[in-house]
């Protein structure tokens, strides 16, 4: 109960704070507008050629832009993070009763609305190009993402913690993030690729959830793609909020 | 005797890339209810360390630290909900305003919105913040934003509230300012604990404090009975150029008990006494008695750096600068 009211009052903290910031939210919202507007045009060709699965271009490239979208949202957090541990907000609140899970779920929280407002936006844009939307295929494909972003959110912000610095931070982020996003086939399919990437890619988490947001795409939701994208991202999602609280209760900030 | 912090052999080591450094070396402190308790030191010396598990923020490797009334490594949860900490870098946030950031800071120790709107009015009223209420943390002069983070400290009413170099960065008037509103905590009954390397502030501000270097307590005492413990008061005592007054004088108080020292320069007297304000009226009545003539009188204070100075063989004003040891 605790936790849940502490969350919530982080939470408007964290919304309140990023209206504030009206620029913030435009860079946020033209990214994946951008990657619609001016990368859609090159795969008009692509439907028909080995290895590119069926349904329309924008049925397989749109849930890769919703995937990158809550990556990038969740991998990004610890740079707040970093920037409250300077200013002295995290101690702070680490000094009050708080909850530890509220202090890390607060903001999580916060990012993964406004997610859903930019995917919502996303979708609508797509809606314009020629996508079709799957209703029942896309509130499951909502899950995945919520559960992808707070993931990403909690591993960051706890590497954040870990590290205490921008640039020991941003080198382990940035080091990690460009090998999943190539290996998970965000842009385009790994179908297209040799046997040997397709079959790397299947260590790769993030590569699981693109399988299945294709699938949920064009409205197939019973597929063992998508239980495969729930069984490796749900326990995974425990595991790492459990660690990232755990780095709360005892960070040396 | 009430204690609201007690430690006992308090410590904590850090591991760094040269090996292991002893941060904290056994440090054991009793803090009575209601007082202003300060840790003097060189940055390094292991103060904010020890503020740092005092106040939940850092695991204690070994020793106990009991706060307000709770075991720190037990039940931290207790501790936290009893005690307030403002640290050097305040931590309000900078887009919200000053009464947002109170409001939240109360909700997050439980008061439901009407009491913490009340609180958070107060507040801004016995701190000054009033007429800034609304306005954004980020418009904030240096003194409001550090007397915005004493109120978001004690914003739930503690028991004990910790401040980590209160006035780090504050021009003097400003300083003087947030002096006063730290006693008048006390005196409203929040026991005070705070970390300082400013001679000046330690004096004017503890009612007890102890000096801290290389993560041990050198001394621990009044203000007052630190710098006595030096070499007392200095009395200089300029005479009327008479014939022999410099050597009447000399004779007749070198033969008080309460001088310790005594040197004499021409018409100059210099005397170390133990309590300079007692010592004076008797030295003047003495020398009037004797109609030796005097034309000034000063009576001057040692300071607490002559303490650490006298303790550690280095001046607090140059020490920490050669410390390899991380900031405190």
């Amino acid at each position: 109960m605790k936790t849940v009211r502490d969350t919530g009052l982080l939470f408007h903290r964290y919304t309140v704070q990023m209206l504030r910031n009206p620029v913030w939210l435009f860079v946020g919202f033209s990214t994946p507008i951008l990657y619609l507007v001016l990368f859609t045009p090159l795969l008009k060709e692509l439907p028909g050629v080995r290895g590119f699965p069926t349904g329309g271009v924008l049925q397989i490239f749109l849930p890769g832009i919703l995937a990158l979208l809550a990556f990038a949202s969740g991998s990004s957090a610890g740079f707040g993070t970093i920037f409250e541990l300077q200013s002295g907000l995290i101690e702070r609140l680490r000094v009050t009763p708080a909850s530890r899970f509220a202090i890390l779920f607060g903001p999580l929280l916060s990012g993964i609305v406004t997610m859903t407002v930019f995917d919502t936006v996303v979708v609508a844009v797509g809606v314009a190009f020629g996508f079709h939307v799957h209703w029942a295929g896309l509130a499951v494909l909502t899950v995945l993402l919520w559960l992808l972003a707070i993931l990403m959110g909690a591993f960051s912000t706890a590497t954040a913690l870990v590290t205490k610095e921008i640039s020991a931070f941003a080198a382990i982020i940035n080091g990690i993030n460009l090998p999943i996003l190539l290996l998970a086939g965000v842009l385009l399919p790994i179908s297209l690729g040799p046997l040997w990437l397709r079959v790397l890619a299947h260590v790769n988490p993030l590569y699981y959830l693109v399988v299945a947001a294709r699938s949920l795409a064009v409205g197939h939701i019973a597929t063992t793609a998508v239980w495969q994208a729930f069984a490796v991202l749900v326990p995974l999602c425990v595991l790492v909020l459990a660690w990232a609280t755990r780095v709360f209760r005892r960070a040396v900030a | 005797m009430d204690s609201i912090i007690t430690t006992r052999d308090l410590r904590k080591s850090f591991r760094s890339p040269r090996g292991s450094v002893d941060a904290v070396r056994g440090v054991s402190i009793d803090v009575e209810r209601g007082e202003i308790f300060g840790f003097l030191g060189p940055n390094g010396a292991g103060k904010t360390t020890c503020l740092r598990m005092l106040t939940t923020l850092l695991p204690i490797d070994g020793g106990t630290a009991v706060v307000a009334g709770y075991d720190v490594a037990a039940h931290p949860e207790k501790v936290r909900e009893r005690i307030g900490y403002v640290s050097q870098l305040g931590g309000a946030d900078d887009m919200a305003t000053g009464r947002e950031n109170l409001v939240l800071q109360g909700r997050l120790y439980g008061a439901d919105l009407p009491t913490v709107s009340a609180r958070a009015e107060v507040l801004m009223g016995i701190l000054d913040l009033a007429e800034f209420a609304d306005r954004k943390v980020k418009t904030y002069s240096g003194g409001q934003r550090r007397r915005l983070d004493v109120a978001l400290g004690i914003v739930h009413e503690p028991e004990v509230l910790f401040l980590d170099e209160p006035s780090t960065g504050l021009d003097p008037q400003n300083r003087a300012n947030l002096w006063d509103h730290v006693r008048a905590l006390r005196d409203r009954g929040t026991t005070i604990f705070l970390t300082t390397h400013y001679l000046e502030e330690a004096d004017a501000l503890c009612d007890r404090l102890v000096i801290m270097d290389h993560g041990e307590i050198v001394i621990e005492g009044t203000p007052r009975d630190l710098k006595r413990q030096v070499s007392g008061e200095s009395v200089v005592l300029s005479l009327r150029n008479e014939d022999g007054a410099g050597a009447r004088a000399s004779a007749l108080l070198g033969a008080q008990p309460y001088v310790r020292e005594l040197s004499e320069e021409g018409d100059q007297v210099r005397l170390y006494v133990e309590d300079g304000g007692a010592a004076l009226p008797q030295i003047l009545r003495l020398l009037d008695a004797d109609q030796i003539g005097v034309k000034s009188v000063s009576l001057s204070e040692p300071t607490l750096d002559d303490v650490f100075l006298r303790q550690t063989g280095r001046s607090l004003r140059d020490a920490g600068s050669d410390d390899e040891g991380r900031a405190a």
